[in-house]
C-alpha cells in the first residue's frame, strides 16, 4: 500500500434508523476521504447527521449502506475484537458531553483506555499526569468530575483521548457546552494536537469553530459538499 | 503476539476489570449492601446446616463410643408403642439370671435400677443427687466407665447389700471438693453409705444428659433402703463379645426375652432393646429432619438473595449504560465489560459469603449455648460457602453481564 493512501475512506455511507415503521434516512450516501494528519472540520446544522456519522467513523456504529475503508481495510469484514481494538488504540474520542466517570478521579479518567491494554500501570500514570499537565490541570489530578468545572472536564476527556496516542482524533462539539473563552482554549489545544501529526476530525454547527480546520466538510439533507 | 503475552495481557485486564468492579461496586453502597445482606443470610443458614451436621455426626460417635458397640441396653416396656398403661417394670432378676447363664455371647449382664432425687450430706454439706442407681456387681466395667479411685461393686457388696456406693465425679467435688472421698461415708435420706469408688469424668451420656452427677449402689441396698419394687428392675445393660456380630446377639436375646416373658407371637416385646446402631439410627433420622429444614431455609434465602442479585444488576446494568458505552468506545472489548459486572456479582456474593460465615458461627455458636444444637465447625463449612456464594454470583449475575456485553457501543452511549 502507497503512503498517500488516505487513511479514512467513506464510500457512499448510508445510515438509516428504523423508528417503528418509520424509516429516518439521515445519510444518503456520503463520501469522504481524509488523509493522515489533516485537520477536518465536519459541519452542519443540527440533526443533519453529524454525530452519526462521527459514531459511523470512530467504529461504535455500523453503516446500514456503503462502504467504510480504514486504512485500506473495509471494516465491515473486521471482527468485533478487532474493532475493539482499534477504538482503542487507533482512534480516540471526545464527545460533546464529557463522559467522564463521576466516582473516579481526573487522572484514573484519563488512564481508562489505557487499562484495556498491556502497559504497565506505573506508566499509564505517568502518561497520565504528562497529559493532564500538557491540558493545564497540573493540580487537578485527585479531583472528581463532579469537583471541575465544564472546560475542566472537556480538558480531562481531551488527556484521555490522546492517552493510547491515537492517529486520529474524533470531537464530536467539543466546546457546545463551553463559554466563548473556554472554547478559544479547546480549540488551541486541538491545533496543538493536530500540530503533534495526528488526524483531527472536528465536528460542529459553527462556521467560526470550523474555521480553524484546514478543510470543511458541509453536511446537509444526508449528503456532504466537500470545501 | 505470542500465544503467551497475550495471555498474560488478557490476565492484566482482567485483574484491571476487577479493580473497576470494586470501584463501581463501592459507587452503589446500597445496592451492594442489599445484596451482600441477602446472600449473607442464605450462607449463614448453610454454615448452620453443615455444622450442626457435623456436630450431630459427632455426637452420634461420642454416643456410641460411650454407650459401647459392644454392648445393649434392655428396658422394660415398649418404647416404640409406648401403649397407655402398659406396664415397663418387666425386667426380673429371673431374666436376668438366665442371661448370664445361657444367652451365648453374652459375659456381662448387669441389672439397674434408679431412684432420682435423692439429698445427699457430707459434713454439713447438702446435695440433691438426681440420679440413684442400683446395680449388680461390674457397673464401672458395664459401662467402659473406669474409675479414677478406689473400687467397682462386687458381688459380695450385692450379697450383703453392703452400705457401699460408687460416686460421680461432679457430686464428688460438691462435698468433698480437692480431697480424696474414698472411704467417707455420706448421708442419703439418712441413712450411711460409705464411698468404695469414684467414677472418672464422662460429661456426656449415651441420652445427651449430665452423668457425673450420679451415684451408684449394690441394687440390693437401694431396694431395700427405698423401698422399691423387689422382682423387678428397669433396665438391664449387657456386654458381648465379638461385636460383628451385634445384630445375631440381639436377636437372640429377643427370643429369649419373649420366651421367658412367655408371649404369643401375635404380642408385642414388652421390652426393647437399645444398642449403637439405633443411637445412630435416631441420629441420622435427627439429622434428616435438620438438614431439610436448614437446607430449605437457606436455599430459599439464597435463590432470594440470587434474584436480588439479578434484579439489581438488571437496574444497574440499565443506570451505567452510558458508562458502559463509553468504555466500549475507549475500546474495552466485549469480554472484558462481561468479566467486570461478573466480578462485581462474584465480588458481592463472596463479601456475602464471608459475613455469612461470620454470622453463622455466631448464631451456631449461640445454639450450642443455648444447648439447641451441637455444632462443629470445620473447614469444610469454607469449602460449601464459598462455592455456594461462586455459584450464585455467576448464575445470577451472568444475564445481566450479557445483556451488558451484547449492547452496540453506540446503543449503550445514548442510552436507549
Ligand atoms: N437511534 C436513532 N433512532 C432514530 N433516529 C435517530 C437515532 N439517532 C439519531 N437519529 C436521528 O438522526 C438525525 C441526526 O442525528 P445526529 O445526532 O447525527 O445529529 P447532529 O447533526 O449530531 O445534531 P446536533 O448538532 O444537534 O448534535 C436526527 O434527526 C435524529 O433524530
Ligand atoms: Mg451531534
Amino acid at each position: 500500500m502507497s503512503g498517500s493512501q488516505p487513511i479514512i475512506q467513506l464510500q457512499n455511507i448510508e445510515k438509516t434508523f428504523l423508528l417503528g415503521d418509520l424509516n429516518i434516512e439521515v445519510l444518503k450516501g456520503v463520501s469522504i476521504d481524509i488523509d493522515q494528519g489533516e485537520f477536518v472540520a465536519l459541519r452542519g446544522a443540527s440533526g443533519s447527521g453529524k454525530s452519526t456519522l462521527m459514531h459511523i467513523l470512530g467504529l461504535l456504529d455500523r453503516p446500514t449502506g456503503g462502504r467504510y475503508l480504514l486504512q485500506g481495510e473495509d471494516v465491515a469484514n473486521l471482527p468485533d475484537d478487532r474493532l475493539s481494538a482499534l477504538r482503542n488504540q487507533l482512534f480516540g474520542f471526545i464527545f460533546q458531553t464529557f463522559y467522564l466517570i463521576p466516582y473516579i478521579s481526573a487522572l484514573e479518567n484519563v488512564m481508562l483506555p489505557g487499562l484495556y491494554g498491556a502497559t504497565p500501570a506505573r506508566q499509564l500514570k505517568h502518561r497520565a499526569e504528562e497529559l493532564l499537565t500538557q491540558v493545564g490541570l497540573a493540580d487537578r489530578f485527585h479531583f472528581r468530575p463532579g469537583q471541575l468545572s465544564g472546560g475542566q472536564q472537556q480538558r480531562v476527556a481531551m488527556a484521555r483521548a490522546l492517552l493510547n496516542d491515537p492517529q486520529v482524533l474524533l470531537a464530536d462539539e467539543p466546546t457546545g457546552q463551553l463559554d466563548s473563552a473556554t472554547s478559544a482554549e479547546i480549540m488551541a489545544l486541538l491545533q496543538s494536537i493536530h500540530g503533534q501529526g495526528r488526524t483531527v476530525i472536528l465536528v460542529t454547527h459553527d462556521a467560526a469553530t470550523a474555521d480553524f480546520a484546514e478543510r470543511e466538510v458541509l453536511l446537509h439533507d444526508g449528503l456532504v459538499q466537500d470545501r | 503476539m505470542t500465544a503467551w503475552s497475550r495471555i498474560a495481557e488478557i490476565g492484566l485486564i482482567a485483574w484491571r476489570c476487577a479493580g473497576m468492579a470494586r470501584h463501581a461496586l463501592w459507587a452503589a453502597k446500597t445496592r451492594s449492601l442489599f445484596v451482600v445482606a441477602g446472600i449473607a443470610l442464605g450462607i449463614a443458614s448453610l454454615t448452620i446446616i453443615v455444622a450442626a451436621v457435623d456436630g450431630a455426626e459427632r455426637k452420634a460417635n461420642e454416643m456410641v463410643a460411650i454407650f459401647g458397640p459392644d454392648a445393649a441396653l434392655v428396658l422394660g416396656g415398649n418404647i416404640e408403642s409406648r401403649a397407655v398403661g402398659q406396664r415397663t417394670l418387666t425386667l426380673s432378676y429371673e431374666d436376668a439370671a438366665v442371661l448370664r447363664r445361657s444367652l451365648p455371647g453374652a459375659y456381662l449382664v448387669v441389672p439397674m435400677r434408679a431412684k432420682s432425687n435423692v439429698q445427699v450430706r457430707y459434713a454439713g454439706r447438702v446435695t440433691q443427687v438426681p440420679l440413684v442407681v442400683g446395680t449388680t456387681a461390674g457397673y464401672a466395667r458395664a459401662w467402659d466407665w473406669p474409675l479414677s479411685e478406689g473400687r467397682d461393686l462386687s458381688e459380695e457388696d450385692l450379697t450383703r447389700s453392703a452400705r457401699v456406693g460408687l460416686i460421680g465425679d461432679t457430686i464428688a467435688q460438691e462435698l468433698f471438693g480437692k480431697q480424696s472421698p474414698i472411704g467417707r461415708t455420706v448421708l442419703m435420706d439418712r441413712f450411711p453409705v460409705q464411698i468404695v469408688g469414684r467414677l472418672s469424668y464422662r460429661g456426656v451420656s449415651g441420652g445427651g444428659g449430665a452423668v457425673d452427677d450420679r451415684i451408684i449402689m449394690p441394687i440390693t441396698t437401694l431396694t431395700k433402703r427405698f423401698h422399691l419394687e423387689r422382682n423387678y428392675f428397669r433396665a438391664l445393660r449387657v456386654k458381648f463379645h465379638d461385636p460383628e456380630y451385634m445384630s445375631a446377639h440381639v436377636e437372640n436375646m429377643r427370643s429369649l426375652l419373649r420366651h421367658l416373658h412367655n408371649l404369643r407371637p401375635e404380642e408385642e416385646d414388652d421390652f426393647s432393646i437399645l444398642t449403637a446402631d439405633e443411637i445412630l439410627q435416631f441420629l441420622s433420622t435427627f439429622k434428616g429432619g435438620l438438614i431439610l429444614f436448614l437446607g430449605v431455609t437457606a436455599l430459599v434465602a439464597m435463590v432470594v438473595g440470587g434474584f436480588v442479585l439479578a434484579n439489581l444488576f438488571y437496574l444497574g446494568v440499565d443506570e451505567r449504560r452510558s458508562e458502559i458505552g463509553l468504555k466500549m468506545a475507549l475500546g474495552a472489548p466485549r469480554w472484558a465489560i462481561l468479566t467486570q459486572i461478573l466480578l462485581e456479582a462474584v465480588g458481592l456474593t463472596l463479601i456475602g459469603a464471608i459475613l455469612g460465615m461470620f454470622l453463622g458461627m455466631a448464631m451456631g455458636q449461640l445454639l450450642a449455648r443455648l444447648e439447641v444444637l451441637e455444632i462443629l465447625f470445620s473447614w469444610k463449612v469454607f469449602g460449601f460457602a464459598l462455592f455456594a456464594s461462586l455459584a450464585i454470583g455467576l448464575i445470577f449475575g451472568l444475564k445481566p453481564a450479557r445483556r451488558a456485553a451484547s449492547m452496540t457501543p453506540i446503543e449503550a452511549l445514548k442510552g436507549n
